[in-house]
């Protein structure tokens, strides 16, 4: 293998003593020519070592290179994965609200229903039992319903229950709760509330179904609504208190309806 | 190849293959206990179509709900497709949802990002 390094000066020198005719017979001259040949070839290894050394740290960089490529391809890929699983975390919670939403609510009027009125309901007994304050309730029923459905058609029924379940929680207190019991009847629960407090909420809603009364094609349909009301009293189940706001809500209608008859 | 016909449970999704055809078909939630366990045999099977055919492949997708594995998988599945695309491989996939769940659609937008094979999402 040639050399291929550069001549610099002082070997151009050297090259030209050597071939010099005035220094052949010197004493020394063999012998520099000797060495002459051997610094030649050991800068010939010397050069061939640093290309092998320069070749081999070349493939290292690339290998560095190519595990640093496969890290941000797997970072790049874990990141999609866990973006991706995030979608579907939110896509199952947001489905769970909407199945806790349908558990809990009415589909026609959005009121709760019955079955989440009757889950606070045990709640409310639940703590008067512990003595922690008792509580009212209503059961409300639109009165001549059927009247509506019969002559106007179901949607227009439908139509007439939303407008009064929307006068229904209105005025109530935040911490008051209405829901649709079922058909054209609601229940209003009021923790912590008398039979006062309880009667003085009917009376703003029946108010308000006064100023703003149901308009089916233009024209005022009135709504009025029988109202039967009782308190808790200690020791009693769910079942009594039921029977017994029931029972009120019958006076009621057998009174001429348009009322609130207490128990 | 024998053809794959693995029934949907509660947790885990239809999935029958057909050779002759050319076509697998996914349908169903996914979050079973051991995904890994669950579709190397899917994964093996396209693996082996892919390697000794030359027709079309089609994968047919009506997948709802996927676990973090699943998502790893159909990850792992979209790749061999891509890489068999860039090969020159006439591959497809139709990932089929209800229209009233366009979350799905987004979902399978994210997976379709990377691939450059023909990728459709339908509306059923």
């Amino acid at each position: 293998m040639s050399s291929v390094h550069d001549k610099d000066a002082f070997d151009l020198e050297l090259e030209a003593a050597l071939a010099n005719p005035a220094w052949q017979d010197h004493p020394l001259h063999a012998l520099l020519q000797q060495l002459q040949q051997r610094y030649a070839e050991r800068t010939t290894i010397l050069e061939r070592l640093t290309r092998i050394a320069d070749q081999y740290q070349l493939a290292e960089r690339e290998r560095g290179l190519s595990f640093a490529q496969r890290y941000e391809r797997q970072l790049r890929q874990l990141e999609k994965i866990v973006r991706i699983s995030d979608q579907y975390q939110h896509m199952l919670r947001d489905l769970n609200n909407e199945l806790q939403r349908t558990a809990s609510h009415d589909l026609l009027t959005g009121l709760f229903n019955r079955r989440y009125l009757f889950d606070r309901l045990s709640d409310e007994l639940a703590k008067a039992v512990r003595g922690q304050g008792g509580f009212a309730l209503a059961m409300g029923d639109v009165d001549f319903f059927k009247q509506i459905n019969d002559s106007c058609g179901h949607d227009v029924g439908d139509a007439a229950l939303c407008h009064v379940a929307r006068m229904i929680e209105a005025p109530l207190r935040e911490y008051d709760l209405c829901g649709r019991w079922g058909g054209e009847e609601f229940l209003l629960l009021f923790p912590a509330g008398d039979l006062e407090s309880a009667q003085q909420a009917i009376q703003r809603i029946r108010q308000q179904l006064l100023d703003q009364p149901f308009i089916h094609d233009g024209q005022i349909c009135p709504l009025t609504l029988s109202f039967g009301c009782t308190t808790y009293q200690h020791g009693e189940s769910i079942t009594a208190i039921l029977k017994r706001v029931d029972e009120a809500l019958y006076r009621a209608k057998h009174a001429g309806r348009d009322c609130i008859e207490l128990a | 190849m024998q053809d794959l016909s693995i029934s949907a449970t509660a947790a885990a999704p239809a999935i029958t293959t057909d050779w002759s055809a050319g076509l697998v078909r996914l349908q169903g939630d996914s979050y079973p206990e051991n995904a890994f366990e669950l579709f190397q045999p899917l994964l093996d099977w396209i693996g082996a179509f892919l390697a000794s055919e030359s027709r079309p492949l089609q994968l047919e997708l009506r997948l709802l709900y996927l676990n973090t594995s699943s998502v790893r998988i159909m990850m792992d599945a979209l790749d061999q497709l891509e890489a068999a695309h860039r090969r020159g491989f006439p591959v497809t996939v139709r990932w089929y949802y209800d229209a009233r769940n366009e979350r799905v659609a987004e979902l399978a937008e994210e997976f379709r990002e990377d691939c450059t094979f023909p990728f459709d999402i339908i509306a059923e």
